[in-house]
């Protein structure tokens, strides 16, 4: 039976930035609309069963009351099944039920949040695809895309209308260790090494605690901090290597100043003090002595003066669906025809 | 290890861990006491909520107001009154925060910004805008604080206040403690969406929200919130999710919660244990100097028990005193 | 000659006054401006029956509008009262509050109170009563015995121009909450009243005509529904004494005891619903501290037990009338039959 999974993360897009910056606020309400558009979308393509993160920030609840209307002649949905874990409201969750969705043999995984939910997927499941819907606050990583089509086009792959060379495109990633591996993680989109040495709030956007960034792709149309890369020397999600930029503070000068969008509404100065392309494979020693990691937008990793940081890009090191290459080929294809007396 | 990642320097970082400490084992105390029957009335207990409470109010001056709750022995003690006087307080007595006619759900001290704890769920917002209007005429960039409960936060007050805040500019901030719970019904069921902060967004005010079981989380949210308010940027909405310790009321068998909820409780989300983890793995404060704070804050409850129960009771005079300024 | 001018002139020039003395009187309420956030005219209205208007243009923006949101408004201003304003709030009529009550009776009646004597709450509340507007029944209401019934609350129902100048001044530099009732029927109604600032003190009330034969004791409207009925009794020889309650919180019982030890007999007038009304309120004070000087059982003369109709043939019925005032004094002199 096809099955998908479905992570709709219940507090991205809800930190501190809403209040220093115009961040917006995507309600739950429309989240779990979002949610809904998602499956009535992949049922009318013949997903009949998706397995969803239990959540305690309000998702699963508001979920729960629309499914309990029961089916009407306008919406239809699979059987949604939560997995069987009990959420503790931290990104734990998100590794969790990504293990649990890996281990059930989901076909793909939608993701509802920002960078650092996509992040947590990926990091505890790299060998199924996500198709990633934005819902947090910088969304360099998951595209802004109407849910409806993301859910028909994993419906596709799920049924096997599309094959995986159809469907699925390669992305990068950066590995992330310190001391040798003694701690790993990964990121996504940028690993940028802070100054600050506490996790606290998590977000990240004092462009003066910041000395370097690693990116796999820099698009000058995202925001957050990959765009101090994306408005350097723009490169794309699938073009070869990445891009590390050392910042430039003391006691690196700078060499030049850059206007760069870091949060929503933000637009501000960074000091670059060098930038260089960052091929694959070849690891990249953090200089900074002692700060915070942050992994796509959120502080994460703390380090102190003497452990090595190392940063590596990674090439085809994840999957994930490409909704738009999936459309074209299902209209060219005629895959959503249908006989004409049903 | 060098230095101090925190925001805070060490003297504040000792100075939250005392109040925090403070609040925890005066909470303590009185459940150990109300369960033997010496203290009269309803007591709400704030054990386990003592991070959110300490990392808003450890940052506001005497200036700055803040409207409880039922559940208010926390924010009073955040905010600097006197612990003496509210032991005796609670006990009814004389020398009592309120010479003992208040009570546990009313403890008031004016000099000290706090303006009551209140028995009224959701009375404390309009009361709230009305100290941040004044701080407005006052210009003096002081701000107003008002906490609600995840089950207050449905009350027409909370809401109306909402709409009202944004339409005046107030520096007030709304803190909604989420503990899952208002007494008995749990946000599931009572709060048709479980989202504070959209609630704010629904009047146009931005809001955060924050585990409120980590100091440093609180605190830093808090704080730009905080200096937004002060420097005319206007209201906003902090969403705390929190835990809290005991039941409702003391005396309350909290048979509504799962099997083993309380035990993961203190075990998993003890937020005193969080920061004293934090700073002492941190090597910023040593467990030691933890320990001292610790024994001096049980000889201060000791005291204040001590003291309260031997406080002398009001009068027969005292029942018709302070109904109005004059008559 | 003191110049005349109308009770709504009075409460404008008050406020005037008063908010002239103190920077920390301010004042709220939907519409006491009026044309707030729209196009037109600011000041458009200065309240719905124009009571403060002109005050914005002399006062800015010590004037608020508010949203349509009471519970939050009114506890606004009490938050603020307690934090060292002054504020008088405006609840536009007194039957709105319902949807802000437990703010005034639970928290302003309360905290000095409950808080050991230490807090202040000088805030006034500004409420139309009273029928004869055939507002229906949720304008019309003369709810003034659930406000005294509260202790920490002040209530104050004036029936002239004079007396409420004085008093909504006097109200303004209070320290205790105080509920200043305006009838909405007496708004027109001129009288003397000086030019400078004056106050009347709360719990004093005024025996506005004078006589032997019976105590007619009420307030607000139906003090002047009393001095018809008077006009007319004079002419039957009955001379009756009138006592203008003023403040029904405190309340100034002692001039109600020795008028009644001078006449001997009582009517208690009241435009409020008679159970637990003030007149019940009255009759019972004096029969518990003065029995012996009452020569005749005393006769409550009020609104019957039912919403304030609309129809005005049936409102008029409802209001206490001159001829229902007339009867009463009747009966309570001939011993309370018929």
């Amino acid at each position: 039976m096809p099955t998908i999974g479905l992570i709709a993360n219940p507090v991205s897009a809800r930190d501190i930035r809403r209040i220093i910056a115009n961040a917006s606020n995507l309600q739950i309400a429309d989240r779990v609309n979002i949610v809904m558009r998602v499956l009535t979308a992949a049922h009318s393509l013949g997903v009949e069963r998706v397995l969803v993160m239990p959540d305690n920030g309000g998702i699963r609840a508001l979920l729960q009351r629309h499914l309990s209307r029961g089916h009407s002649q306008h919406q239809k949905w699979p059987v949604v099944e939560y997995l069987d874990m009990e959420p503790t409201s931290t990104v734990e969750d998100t590794f969790q039920a990504a293990r649990l969705m890996h281990a059930a043999g989901v076909a793909a995984i939608v993701v509802l949040g920002g960078d650092g939910t996509h992040r947590a997927v990926v990091r505890e499941c790299r060998s199924i695809p996500i198709a990633g819907l934005s819902t947090g606050t910088n969304n360099a990583f998951p595209e802004m895309r109407e849910s409806t089509i993301t859910g028909m086009a994993v419906a596709l792959y799920a049924t096997g209308r599309l094959s995986a060379a159809q469907a699925l495109a390669p992305n990068k990633l950066l590995d992330v260790s310190i001391n040798e591996g003694a701690q790993r993680d990964i990121a996504l989109v940028d690993a940028v090494i802070s100054t600050d040495r506490y996790i606290g709030a998590r977000a990240l956007w004092k462009p003066e605690a910041l000395s370097a960034a690693y990116l796999t792709f820099a698009d000058p149309q995202a925001i957050g901090l990959s765009a101090i890369g994306g408005l350097l020397q723009p490169v794309g999600r699938r073009d070869p290597g990445g891009l590390a930029v050392q910042l430039g503070h003391h006691p690196q000068p700078a060499a030049l100043r850059l206007l760069a969008p870091i949060a929503p509404g933000m637009v501000r100065p960074v000091a670059i003090a060098h930038w260089q392309a960052m091929p694959a494979d070849q690891p990249f020693a953090v200089l900074q002595q002692g700060g915070v990691v942050a992994l796509d937008g959120e502080r994460e990793l703390a380090f102190d003066a003497g452990d090595r940081v190392q940063i590596t890009l990674r090439e085809n090191a994840f999957p994930t669906v490409d909704v738009a290459r999936c459309m074209q080929i299902a209209a060219c294809e005629g895959l959503l025809r249908l006989p004409s007396t049903p | 290890m060098a230095g101090n990642p925190f925001p805070l320097d060490k003297p504040a970082l000792l100075e939250a861990y005392r109040r925090m400490r403070t609040i925890r084992e005066f909470e303590e105390r009185l459940h150990v006491d109300f369960s033997r029957g010496d203290i009269p009335g309803f007591v709400h207990l704030y054990a386990g909520e003592e991070a959110a409470g300490v990392g808003i109010i450890g940052q506001l001056g005497d200036g700055d107001r803040i409207a409880s709750t039922h559940r208010g022995h926390g924010h009073c003690i955040a905010k600097g009154v006197d612990p003496m006087a509210m032991m005796k307080e609670i006990y009814g007595k004389k020398g009592g925060s309120c010479g003992g006619k208040g009570g546990s759900m009313h403890i008031a001290d004016l000099s000290k910004g706090m303006m009551g704890a209140n028995g009224i769920l959701g009375a404390g917002a309009p009361l709230a805008c009305g100290a941040a209007l004044a701080a407005k005429y006052r210009k003096k960039g002081e701000i107003a604080v008002t906490f609600v409960g995840d089950g207050a936060s449905n009350q027409g007050t909370f809401l109306e206040s909402l709409n009202l805040a944004a339409v005046w500019n107030l520096p007030v901030i709304f803190v909604v403690e989420n503990n899952g719970y208002a007494e008995s019904t749990s946000r599931d069921y009572g709060v048709a969406v479980d989202s504070y902060v959209d609630r704010a967004a629904g009047f146009g005010l931005p809001g955060v929200t924050v585990d409120g079981t980590d100091f440093f989380a609180v605190h830093e949210a808090a704080g730009e919130i905080i200096q937004r308010a002060r420097t005319g940027g206007g209201p906003a909405l902090l969403e705390c999710k929190m835990v809290r310790f005991h039941g409702h009321f003391e005396g309350d068998a909290q048979t509504y919660r799962a099997s083993g909820e309380l035990d993961d409780i203190r075990a998993n989300h003890d937020c005193l244990k969080k920061f004293a983890a934090a700073v002492t793995g941190a090597g910023v404060v040593g467990a030691d100097e933890l320990a001292s704070i610790d024994r001096a804050v049980l000889d201060l409850i000791e005291l204040a028990v001590v003291q309260a129960k031997a406080a002398p009771l009001p009068t027969a005079a005292d029942l018709t005193t302070d109904v109005y300024v004059s008559y | 000659m003191a110049r005349k001018i109308s009770m709504k002139q009075a409460i404008n020039e008050a406020l005037d006054q008063e908010m002239t003395r103190d920077p920390l009187v301010i004042m709220m309420g939907e519409d006491i401006v009026g044309g707030a956030g729209g196009n037109g005219e600011m000041d458009a209205w200065g309240g719905v029956l124009g009571v403060t208007k002109g005050l914005y243009a002399k006062h800015g923006d010590r004037l608020l509008d508010t949203p349509l949101s009471e519970s939050a408004y009114i506890g606004a201003a009490i938050g603020a009262a307690a934090c060292g304003m002054r504020p008088v709030a405006e609840l536009m009529f007194i039957d709105f509050m319902g949807v802000c009550f437990d703010q005034i009776y639970n928290q302003a009646a309360k905290f000095r109170y409950m808080f050991g004597g230490k807090a202040e709450t000088p805030v006034v509340i500004r409420a139309m009563v009273g029928a004869g507007f055939r507002a229906a029944a949720q304008h019309s209401q003369m709810l003034t015995p659930l406000f005294t019934h509260i202790p920490g609350l002040k209530v104050v129902c004036p029936s002239t121009p004079y007396d409420t100048k004085g008093l909504l001044i006097q109200s303004i530099r209070d320290n205790d909450p105080v509920i200043f009732c305006e009838h909405k029927n007496l708004y027109g109604f001129e009288g003397e009243v000086p030019e400078a600032s004056y106050t009347i003190p709360f719990g004093e009330a005024a025996i506005v005509r004078e006589g032997k034969s019976v105590s007619i004791v009420t307030y607000g409207l139906m003090v002047h529904r009393a001095l018809e009925a008077a006009a007319a009794l004079a002419k039957e020889g009955i001379e009756a004494e009138i006592v203008d309650l003023r403040t029904l919180s405190p309340l100034d019982i002692d001039t109600v005891i020795e008028s009644v030890e001078k006449t001997g007999h009582l009517v208690c007038v009241d435009e409020a619903n008679p159970r637990c009304s003030i007149a019940a309120d009255i009759s019972a004070q004096v029969v518990q501290a003065a029995f012996k000087a009452l020569r005749g059982p005393i006769q409550m003369v009020t609104a019957p037990h039912t919403p304030v109709p609309f129809s005005p043939v049936l409102e008029d019925l409802y209001i206490p009338s001159v001829a229902q005032i007339g009867a009463a004094v009747r009966r309570a002199l001939a011993g309370g039959s018929h």
